[in-house]
């Protein structure tokens, strides 16, 4: 597919508006976390720093254990993705391509567990885990995803359901069974939307602070969202650690969704033509 | 399908039997395998200031063989996290606290634990944090720290405008005439004051001008909507509206500190960052109603250390609080909190100190008021109300009649 | 015989189990146990006492908040939701282009999704402030006096929105990866037949992806009505209450008052709501999402297919 000049004109002009759109704030985010905190809130303001303060950084990931965090943000969020990518495949995989007793109610119940807020679901939910004595451990943050979550078997059926029904039929005539055909034929071409409900839950786990924060007691078990959110204060907000923290925060998800992106490119060659 | 939906119901119905039933029996995690006792201590300080209390919190633990205490930070969540610990019954033995009317049944009463240990003890506090610690009589948290509100002025804005510095004596006229030159000779605003005041905070300029938002049975119909408690929001108002006063989005420190605004009211919260930035400013006691015949009143904001009802451990708890609110341990915190003790006061000479003598000296004017939180019981809606309607009043994009609002308030 | 009939009706069990398990250990009975709640006065403090359906009867009758909250959320819900989508698949579209350093736009849409939420809040507030942010700098450089955005409530609202679309780069990601599924042959016959861009958007592309419109459609709706985090620390529901969302509301409900039974009956009528706005769009969804297992019928041919 050629294209013309005029539309590629009109392309790049769209890409980059949007791009300033989205980086303008991330832009002054960045060169703040330079300043001194003065400097910071300081009108009018200024886009550079007047001197260049790297120590922040340095200041910022020493005022707090992070590293003890880093630690447990990456357990947490490895151990989630892939209890996640296996249970959530495995069970959209039910939802989309089989027919059978209950199946809408199911369904329907799974959407359901979706939409009671947190807020009120969570003291019944710290009894339970008091229970199991999991409080104070990292087993509430990640146990659960390994039954799925019903955002991304929602997401992983509606993909499932477009794939043409001729597939499994194919296969089965060559006597596979549901689960080699779910194996061999399906995971294949569900790279993809595999990957894709990867890094959705890696950045969600990532950032989410408030299971963290109810489920966990010690400064040892904290995460990086958690640590994060602790610069704000009741009466003051430690401004420039917190921009510190958030910027170092985003380099591991960018790096993922750098590489994940080409996984989800490769997808257009795929094996489902 | 039937039958499916009710082996659905019993299950659930064993689930929630099963939960109800752990509310009360946690599981006893209290005393850990060397046979020391564990005590949960929750605090609501954030990054450094968190180091330096798990030195203290160390300190602690080396000085006792049977005891060890473990701090939990959770910033500004810190509400949020022990609502959960109460509801689900699994509070942290000793935290911070400010909040009593909020939380007092799920604290432990503290009356014999002082009594035991002496008259001295609780003389050596400062008389009138008690009452701000303390709910229908009986007292529920130590005080580890407070303060009143006080006038924050920029010097370099008074120099800058010509005009002589704010003093202890000043009247709101003062003020005013002061913060229309300020606005005039420089860039910088005369005044800033938040344009959605914390009810809980604002009652103190009522109180300095003779008023309250209630009497002592708690109604709002006559006290709120009174001609003294009228005047106050119409001053503030006014200033507004006549331009040489700003009513800020947040508190007004951000605008303070960038040199945006020459004076604010505020509690001592800033100090640190103030003294970060290297501003050169100055803190006077808050300014008197010319009309009211006295001294202007503070509100307090005290904090607390309590023990939970529901711990295990309460007289482990208590010894860690004795500890925690000892001389020592005020010095240690001296910078985070101004010292509750006047022992310590003397000792450390933070009288002689121009930047925090003031907050004592608005402690001293303010003896003998008792805020509408502490009477009223639903405060926490009631302040969700009266937030709403201050800030119809000071909302430059509403700016209602200030005795319409008032009289619609005292309706609550 | 009657073993192989039995494995084979079983099987759709054995691959939803995880689920069930998961649901009944983990879900099922917080959520009963919330539901239960809701029939309660319960302060946390201390035990809770039963009142039947008081806490409904005072959120119908008394609490005018609650009617307030919930048109602020419907209203949200309103244009959020469809703007939402429409930037979301516009960025998808503009992302799937064959030009020259598309990669590199790709990620700096997605940078804002995978900030987290606290810094976000913190300085949109920054750059939202009437008096002292950074866009209204700008304006007044350009000679505009820019509106108080988050003290007048003509402005909130909008402000909300517009800091909450920073995130869309979740639901760009979503539609990106089911267009980039879709087989290149079809855009291939179709452009041997002369068919448009524009055409071939509405004859292949949308067709195709309905069904991750339909879940971005729903998940979004939840979202919106959940909607805290952000207005508690940009707004903080104000002003004048102007952007008091339900989700808040009931937030406070639960632990700024301390009323927890309360939270939960607010809770559970916010579940019927959207219970049934998400069937309306299911049954709705019949008439126009395909899914190529449906397909096989024969009367919903796709453009791309002929």
């Amino acid at each position: 597919m050629k294209m013309s000049m005029k539309s590629k004109v009109i392309i790049y002009t769209l890409l980059t508006a949007v791009a300033v759109y989205f980086l303008a704030p991330f832009i002054y985010m960045f060169f703040t976390a330079f300043k001194t905190e003065a400097e910071a809130i300081a009108y009018p303001p200024r886009l550079f720093p007047s001197k260049w303060l790297f120590e922040n950084f340095k200041n910022a990931w020493q005022s707090q254990p992070f590293g003890t965090y880093l630690k447990n943000s990456i357990i947490i969020t490895v151990m989630t993705t892939a209890g996640q990518i296996i249970s959530c495949s495995l069970v959209a995989y039910g939802f989309a391509r089989f027919e059978f007793k209950g199946k809408n109610l199911l369904f329907m119940i799974l959407l359901s567990t979706m939409m009671i807020p947190w807020d009120v679901t969570m003291i019944p939910q710290y009894m339970e885990f008091n229970l199991f004595g999991w409080i104070n451990t990292l087993k509430p943050l990640i146990v659960p995803a390994w039954f799925g979550s019903a955002y991304y078997i929602f997401l992983m059926r509606q993909f499932l359901m477009g794939v043409p029904k001729d597939f499994e039929e194919a296969a089965r005539i060559d006597g596979a069974n549901a689960f080699q055909i779910y194996w061999k034929i399906f995971m294949p071409i569900l790279k993809p939307s595999l990957i894709l409900v990867g890094v959705l839950n890696m950045i969600t786990v990532w950032n989410d602070y408030l299971g963290p924060l109810i489920f966990l007691h010690d400064r040892s078990k904290y995460t990086l969202a958690l640590g994060l959110a602790t610069f704000k204060g009741i009466h003051s907000t430690r401004i420039i650690p917190m921009l510190c923290i958030t910027i170092i925060m985003i380099i591991p998800p960018i790096i993922i969704f750098i590489i994940a992106q080409k996984y989800i490119v490769e997808g257009t060659s795929g094996s489902i033509k | 399908m039937k039958r499916k939906l009710a082996v659905l119901c019993m299950l659930s119905l064993t689930a929630v039997t099963v939960l109800s039933g752990c509310g009360g029996s946690k599981t006893n995690q209290d005393t850990a395998k060397d046979g020391k006792t564990k005590i949960r201590f929750a605090s609501w300080d954030v990054a450094e200031d968190v180091d330096r209390q798990q030195e203290l919190v160390d300190k602690f633990n080396l000085a006792h063989d049977d005891i060890e205490v473990t701090l939990e930070a959770y910033g500004q969540d810190f509400d949020t996290k022990i609502s959960a610990g109460m509801g689900s019954g699994d509070t942290p033995d000793v935290m911070y606290m400010w909040n009593y009317p909020s939380y007092y049944q799920g604290l432990e009463p503290l009356g014999s634990f002082i009594e035991k240990e002496g008259e001295s003890y609780k003389a050596n506090f400062y008389d009138t944090l008690w009452n701000y610690n303390s709910m229908d009589g009986q007292i529920y948290g130590i005080p580890i720290g407070f303060t009143t509100h006080t006038l924050f002025y920029n010097k370099d804005l008074f120099q800058e405008a010509g005009i002589s510095e704010p003093t202890n004596d000043w009247t709101w006229d003062d003020l005013q005439q002061a913060a229309k030159t300020i606005s005039e000779k420089t860039s910088a605003k005369g005044f800033a004051f938040p344009m959605k005041p914390d009810p809980y905070d604002f009652e103190m300029y009522l109180w300095s001008n003779g008023a309250a938002y209630c009497d002592k049975e708690g109604n709002l119909e006559g006290n709120i909507n009174s001609k003294e408690s009228e005047e106050v929001f119409q001053m503030f108002q006014d200033m507004e509206k006549e331009g040489y006063a700003v009513a800020t989005e947040k508190s007004g420190t951000d605008e303070f500190r960038s040199g945006a605004v020459a004076m604010y009211v505020y509690g001592a919260w800033s100090i640190n960052s103030l003294k970060e930035d290297g501003l050169n400013y100055g803190v006077v006691a808050i300014p008197a109603f010319a009309n009211a015949g006295k001294d202007s009143v503070s509100i307090l904001s005290s904090s607390g250390i309590s023990i939970s009802k529901d711990s295990k451990n309460k007289e482990a708890a208590w010894e860690f609080v004795k500890f925690w609110t000892n001389e020592e341990s005020n010095k240690a915190r001296i910078g985070l909190e101004l010292p509750v003790l006047s022992s310590v006061v003397e000792s450390e000479k933070i009288m002689d100190q121009p930047e925090y003598a003031p907050f004592y000296l608005m402690l001293e004017q303010s003896t003998g008021y008792t805020s509408a939180s502490f009477i009223i019981k639903e405060w926490s809606e009631l302040s969700e109300k009266l937030s709403l309607s201050f800030e119809e009043v000071f909302n430059p994009s509403s700016l209602q009649s200030v005795p319409d609002v008032l009289n619609s308030a005292a309706q609550k | 015989m009657k073993q192989k009939k039995f494995i084979r009706n079983a099987t759709p069990y054995f691959f939803i189990t995880p689920w069930i398990i998961g649901f009944l250990v983990f879900t099922i009975g917080p959520l009963i146990l919330s539901l239960g709640m809701s029939f309660f006065d319960w302060p946390l403090t201390s035990d809770p006492v039963f009142k039947g359906f008081g806490n409904y009867t005072e959120m119908f009758t008394k609490d005018t908040q609650f009617w307030k909250s919930l048109t602020i959320s419907l209203k949200y819900a309103a244009i959020f939701v469809p703007l939402n989508m429409a930037i979301a698949l516009f960025l998808a579209m503009l992302i799937t282009q064959p030009v020259n350093g598309v990669k590199i736009y790709r990620t700096i849409f997605y940078i804002p999704a995978v900030i987290s939420g606290v810094a976000v809040s913190i300085i949109w507030g920054w750059i939202l402030n009437g008096d002292y942010g950074v866009l209204n700098y700008l304006l007044s450089l350009l000679g505009i006096t820019g509106p108080r955005w988050l003290v007048d409530p003509a402005w909130a609202l909008f402000a909300v929105i517009l800091a909450s679309a920073f995130g869309v780069g979740t639901m760009m990601l979503i539609f990106y990866t089911d267009i980039k599924n879709i087989p290149i042959d079809l855009y291939e016959a179709s452009s041997l037949d002369g068919a448009s861009p524009a055409k071939q958007f509405f004859c292949i592309t949308l067709p195709i992806i309905t069904p991750t419109i339909l879940f971005n459609l729903i998940t979004s709706v939840i979202s919106s009505f959940q909607q805290v985090t952000l207005v508690m620390l940009l707004t903080g529901g104000g002003p004048l209450k102007s952007t008091y969302f339900y989700g808040l509301y009931t937030y406070n409900n639960a632990f700024k008052h301390h009323k927890l039974g309360y939270a939960s009956a607010n809770a559970w009528v916010m579940f019927i709501i959207i219970l049934i706005l998400t069937a309306l769009i299911f049954k709705s969804s019949s008439t126009w999402v395909f899914y190529e297992t449906e397909a096989k019928n024969g009367k919903k041919k796709k453009g791309g297919k002929k």
